[in-house]
């Protein structure tokens, strides 16, 4: 009778992507996307946004730098295929995303009458295989809900980002990465909720671009944000368009009076 | 048999009169959709189509395969044909009508072919022979054509029974029979009556196939595609007390394209969108501007088969369940009113790819969210502001209700976010958030 030989350790290696280990990252299937933020990718299995699966960004408010941190994804879509938002809560302004480096001629804007709808879109979107990206807004959705949109996320090899608001961090979700975003001191706070590896105790500190000076994510951020009011008072730039007869402003506000 | 002997032996009976104009139009429809197969085609009213297919054997592998085709895909127009090959197009009629399914490509088999046909045959075609020759044939004992040919010619032209022996050259191939041809229309308007009105969305979806599948046959013939269709719903006669009320639906296919899987797709998305005000008697589909299809370059080792969607077809999916302007891009705009410095674009898949110019964008912070209407805030503190002031001050040309004059500051939130916020130059000298950085 012959006795099974010890695996040896080509062949645990072998299996190495068909065994999750607890106590590290999972070597997934596919790399992720770089998310442009290097101490991000390097706490995310996969080195970045999963593709082909549900991610949730966890924020107390629209503006707390969410778009900031998903800009780099905004970035690039490349030509013939489109970066979709769906149902997002204020307007994403023209200008600074333009300013920002975002095409904006391939970033559709879905608006969604009801959240059954913002849902079915996002179906569509990643059904069409023609999206680089898509970015859903929903703040209530139940578990089948979401489960359909991790499904229909799997079949395809888009990343589905779904923004919720922080109050549903201690419901149960199907998503495979769930971050909880606050702003921070010149930046984002990023804690990890939930991954696939250890746990993450210590949150993430991300600086973020500083706006004034606008670099392209694909530039390295060098900029800190000014920490005082008249460091940078100087700099700014008025924007008059009709030449008007000189008028003190609000005392200590203009930078005339300084 | 007539009315009477037929009400007789079904009283449930229902009687229409027959109606000639929907004969003809329905063979238009048939000869219309038929352009796939030849583009010879000719009309034989009442109830028969000629298509001349030898030039199309080669295309469809030959004889059998064409007719299993013909049959079958006549089959999704909503008629069932009686299909026969025969060299000329008089013997096909005749084949098709009293042996269904006969295939003669030969002259040397087409005698033999036709010879048992019955005598009324004489009666069927452009130029029938009258009764009177048909009762004079009958009463000297012929009883198929085989009997007919046998007959001295000189003596049925004596009996003015000319037709008859014309009617059998044409048919025999010892004379041309030339017909007119058959010019699609232009614009493809076909009409569908449903059996009985209805609200259903998926018994409409059915009628939608019926007329797709001939639009297909429209585009197939022109080997065009399309960027767009009408598709009218024309409710119950006395709904909402005004007659011929209907509904069309633009259905835009966001590509040309002349795949029928996504216009039926695309239908369903539009049909469903709102609920039908009142039942459907009948379905129109209205289409033109076919424009010439190049098919798509396909790799002959493709292995990346299917990983690219068509981005086309994403926005008119969304745009047919959701409105129009429910999918939009976003531009930047020339102006220095952050209200106005933005506006909507129509989103389109083909210029996708174009760089628009370069762009004249503000040098001074703006910030990723703006919000839509300015939102009232308490003073800041001044530690709290961290550019700043930016002075925009425009507007005048378009009143004063539009004029903006205030100091912009790039701000921190008490919870950390970087806010735009400003102060309006006039009393009473309010602070509003505008927007978040990030």
């Amino acid at each position: 009778m012959a006795t099974p030989a010890p695996l040896s350790a080509s062949a645990l290696a072998a299996l190495d992507h068909l065994v999750w280990r607890g106590d590290r990252l999972a070597a997934e299937a596919a790399p992720g996307r770089p998310t442009g933020y290097p101490p991000l990718d390097a706490v995310l299995p996969g080195g970045g946004w999963p593709p082909g699966a549900l991610t949730e960004l966890l924020i107390p408010h629209f503006g707390v730098g969410e778009l900031g941190l998903l800009l780099p994804q905004l970035c690039n879509v490349p030509a013939g295929r489109w970066g979709v938002c769906i149902a997002p809560p204020g307007l994403p302004y023209a200008p600074a995303l333009a300013a920002a480096g975002v095409p904006l001629e391939r970033l559709l804007l879905v608006h969604a009458e009801s959240p059954a709808h913002a849902r079915w879109a996002c179906r569509q979107a990643l059904a069409s295989r023609s999206c680089e990206v898509v970015l859903l807004w929903l703040a209530e959705a139940d578990m089948a809900a979401l489960r359909r949109l991790q499904l229909a996320a799997e079949d395809s090899a888009t990343p589905l980002i779904l923004l919720r608001p922080a109050q549903v961090a201690g419901q149960a979700s199907p998503a495979v990465l769930r971050l909880a975003l606050r702003a921070d001191q010149g930046g984002l706070q990023v804690r990890v909720l939930k991954r696939r590896g250890p746990l993450l105790a210590a949150p993430l500190h991300l600086p973020l671009p500083w706006p004034g000076v606008m670099p392209r994510p694909d530039l390295p951020t060098s900029a800190a944000p000014p920490s005082r009011l008249h460091s940078n008072i100087n700099a700014s730039v008025h924007a008059l368009v009709r030449p008007r007869p000189a008028r003190s402003g609000p005392a200590g506000l203009h930078a005339g009076a300084q | 048999m007539g009315r009477a002997s037929a009400l007789a032996l079904a009283p449930g009976l229902h009687l229409r009169e027959r109606a000639p104009a929907l004969e003809r139009a329905a063979l238009i429809d048939i000869a219309t959709w038929a352009g796939r197969f030849t583009s010879s085609i000719s009309l034989d009213p009442p109830d028969t189509l000629l298509l001349e297919v030898q030039p199309s054997l080669r295309l469809f592998g030959g004889l059998t395969p064409l007719c299993t085709r013909i049959g079958d895909t006549l089959g999704e127009l909503g008629f069932v044909g009686q299909l026969a090959v025969a060299p000329t197009p008089l013997a096909a009629r005749w084949l098709a009508r009293c042996a269904p399914g006969s295939q003669i490509d030969t002259h040397a088999g087409l005698a033999s072919a036709l010879d048992p046909l019955p005598l009324a045959v004489l009666a069927d075609g452009a130029e029938p022979a009258t009764p009177a020759s048909l009762d004079l044939l009958t009463g000297i004992g012929a009883r198929v054509l085989a009997d007919v040919r046998r007959l001295p010619r000189s003596g049925l032209a004596r009996r003015h029974a000319r037709a008859v022996t014309a009617q059998l050259d044409r048919a025999y191939a010892r004379i041309p029979d030339p017909r007119p041809w058959f010019v699609p229309p232009e614009r493809y308007v076909a009409r569908l009556p449903l059996p009985a009105p209805t609200d259903q969305v998926d018994t409409l979806l059915f009628g939608v196939r019926r007329l797709l599948a001939g639009l297909s046959g429209w585009l197939d013939a022109r080997q065009a595609g399309l960027e767009r269709f009408t598709l009218v719903l024309e409710y119950e006669r006395h709904y909402q007390g005004h007659e011929g009320y209907e509904e069309p639906h633009e259905i835009v296919l966001g590509a040309l394209s002349q795949d029928m899987a996504r216009c039926q797709l695309l239908a369903r998305e539009h049909l469903t969108r709102n609920p039908l005000p009142a039942p459907v008697d009948a379905l129109r589909l209205e289409a033109d501007n076919p424009n010439p299809l190049t098919p798509p370059r396909t790799d002959l080792f493709d292995g990346d088969d299917g990983q690219q969607g068509d981005p086309g077809l994403l926005l008119a999916t969304l745009r047919a369940r959701l409105g129009h302007d429910a999918v939009r891009c976003l531009a930047p705009h020339p102006d220095h009113r952050p209200e106005r410095a933005w506006r909507w674009i129509d989103p389109s898949p083909t210029s996708n790819a174009a760089p628009t110019g370069p762009l004249d964008l503000p040098s001074s912070p703006r910030p990723l969210w703006l919000l839509a209407t300015p939102r009232p805030i308490a003073r800041p503190a001044a530690e709290s502001l961290l550019t700043g002031p930016e002075r925009i001050e425009a507007g005048w040309w378009d009143g004063p209700a539009a004029t903006i004059n205030r100091d912009y500051f790039v701000a921190r939130s008490h919870d950390d976010c970087l806010v735009w916020i400003f102060q309006e130059r006039q009393p009473p000298h309010g602070w509003f958030i505008h927007g978040y950085f990030n």
